[in-house]
């Protein structure tokens, strides 16, 4: 996905003199062609993500569309207060792209995890939070967002789902439709896993790459089901549950460090995240009465 | 003490006894640093939006009534009206908003903020090969920050020569984390540095005018409180305190001897 970031943006920026890439010394290499192509306009500004963010502010403020990246916990937790302030309290947009995902580094252990920061960005005012699952919702996403002169947030992976979906900013997707009585909600990659699960099973399937502002008449229309929100991170259940009243489960990231190592994959296996822990927890969920 | 910044002074008083809240003696502390960056910026009060000005952002937000009336001063707006000073609906709140005061260029409160805006539209201003520059005005207590750290490296780093960095030096950290030499420090870091009275108009505007060599920092040596005695005297109890009428008739009795003996 980041492949897909460096390359539209390298589009957007052909176009439009106002792009910026910022980059707190990650995927310096892959920006090479970028960076030599525009000079003036890519800086790879150094580990202090606090300053990115008030930097890309200031340039926002000035007519620019800063495009700020690196590793997600120390540009959203760490610098979650330069958001809040210096991007949503001062309308000073600009577009934050994180890289690692939830658990990409799974290796590296919980320094680099972040199971949060779709769930504290969500909470502030003006923000727009983007999970995009593929490599093409990012192209789509990105392209309609990045000028909008507010604050946005794409959580990128490195595992994008394969599936192809028609994805517009604000609007969550019908992916299965079976008239049941269960649906099933996700975001992100892991679209893959929860497809792949429920195949074989009659439950519907809501897909969501924008977690704010949350499709909130798409939830409506399925109020009468049983919502189960399969994500391997928080936010999205929360989002889902600002439509009220809902009957809300959720199948995710336990309230611990993933700290096995491994690969995401293995991660997504201890926490029941892999197609067949999946399936089990919607098969027994739509066995089970209200 | 000029007399200009002995009417700020007064009218920063008045709004304080006025509506009921502080911050004098941090606002008494900038007074020359503001307003001498102010006469040595490009701006138009009756035209605060007009696309060729130069910036100011108040990165010490709390020093909010002190900008207040600095501007007011300026003729961006009527000096009575900061007497709603952090009133409900006012405009003035004890932290500056952007969105509500004309003049204000950057919401600001939590510290250490304001510096990394200010670093970003220089580069923004560099990058469009503009003339426009950028002041800041950060506080001895902010420097503890680590973020002021990350700004002014990244500052220096990408080499902003249209940004200026005043440092209220005003020793008000003593009880906790005072950096007894800001000015060695900021060198260290890069800037180039200059080091003034804080309280002298002359020599403050001598120090803005001269020529950039590179991300400039403006060590002003100020006393908190300056101006009125007993403030200096008593910052820690002053801090965030509005004064009652007798108060009030002494601070402005001590205002006007300063002045006298200047």
């Amino acid at each position: 996905m980041r492949r897909q970031f460096k390359d539209t943006v390298t589009d957007l920026a052909g176009h439009d003199d106002r792009v910026v890439v910022i980059l707190g010394d990650i995927s310096h290499y892959l920006f090479s062609a970028f960076q030599e192509k525009h000079p003036s306009r890519f800086y790879n500004m150094g580990i202090c993500e606090n300053a990115l963010i008030s930097v890309s502010a200031g340039l926002s403020a000035q007519g620019f569309h800063p495009f700020v990246h690196t590793i997600a916990p120390f540009i959203t937790e760490r610098s979650l207060e330069q958001i809040k302030l210096d991007m949503c309290y001062n309308e000073f947009g600009g577009n934050i792209l994180s890289c690692g995902s939830s658990f990409d580094y799974a290796w590296d252990g919980a320094t680099h995890h972040c199971y949060g920061d779709l769930a504290i960005l969500r909470l502030l005012p003006g923000m727009e939070v983007i999970q995009p699952g593929s490599r093409q919702e990012l192209d789509v996403l990105l392209r309609s967002q990045y000028n909008n002169g507010r604050p946005t947030y794409f959580k990128l992976s490195d595992h994008p789902h394969a599936i192809d979906v028609d994805v517009r900013f604000g609007k969550g997707v019908v992916i299965k439709d079976a008239a049941s009585p269960l649906t099933v909600v996700t975001a992100g990659p892991l679209l893959a896993n929860v497809l792949e699960a429920c195949k074989d099973l009659s439950v519907n399937v809501l897909y969501f790459p924008t977690i704010k502002p949350i499709d909130k008449e798409l939830i409506a229309r399925y109020r009468d089901t049983r919502f189960l929100v399969v994500h391997d991170g928080f936010g999205l259940r929360e989002a889902i549950n600002e439509v009220p009243g809902l009957n809300t489960a959720y199948h995710g990231v336990p309230d611990a460090f993933c700290v096995w190592y491994g690969t995401v994959h293995d991660i997504r296996r201890e926490i029941g995240l892999d197609p067949a822990g999946i399936h089990s927890v919607v098969q027994q969920a739509a066995a089970s009465r209200r | 003490m000029h007399p200009d910044c002995k009417k700020i002074r007064h009218d920063i008083l008045i709004a304080s006894r006025a509506s009921g809240h502080g911050h004098i003696p941090t606002s008494f502390s900038i007074v020359e640093m503001l307003y001498a960056t102010y006469r040595s910026m490009k701006h138009d009060p009756a035209n605060p939006r007009s696309p060729d000005r130069d910036i100011f952002i108040l990165s010490k937000g709390h020093g909010a009534l002190g900008l207040y009336c600095v501007l007011a001063n300026a003729g961006y707006f009527p000096v009575e009206e900061v007497n709603t000073f952090g009133a409900y609906l006012s405009k003035y709140g004890c932290h500056p908003d952007r969105r509500k005061v004309p003049g204000v260029e950057a919401s600001t409160g939590s510290l250490g903020h304001g510096i990394g805006i200010a670093v970003g539209m220089a580069l923004a201003f560099k990058l469009q090969r503009s003339p426009r520059r950028v002041f800041t005005l950060i506080g001895d207590g902010e420097a503890n920050e680590g973020s002021t750290w990350e700004a002014i490296m990244v500052a220096v780093n990408v080499g902003l020569p249209n940004l200026t960095i005043l440092l209220d030096f005003n020793k008000s950290q003593v009880r906790s984390l005072q950096i007894p030499n800001p000015a060695e420090r900021l060198k260290a870091f890069g800037c180039d540095v200059h080091d003034v009275g804080g309280h002298d108009v002359a020599e403050l505007l001598a120090a803005l005018q001269a020529p950039a060599r590179g991300v400039k920092a403006i060590v002003a040596n100020t006393i908190k409180g300056y101006g009125c005695r007993t403030m200096e005297e008593n910052i820690f109890e002053w801090h965030r305190k509005s004064p009652d009428a007798a108060q009030y008739d002494a601070l402005l009795r001590e205002l006007d001897a300063e002045g006298a003996a200047a």
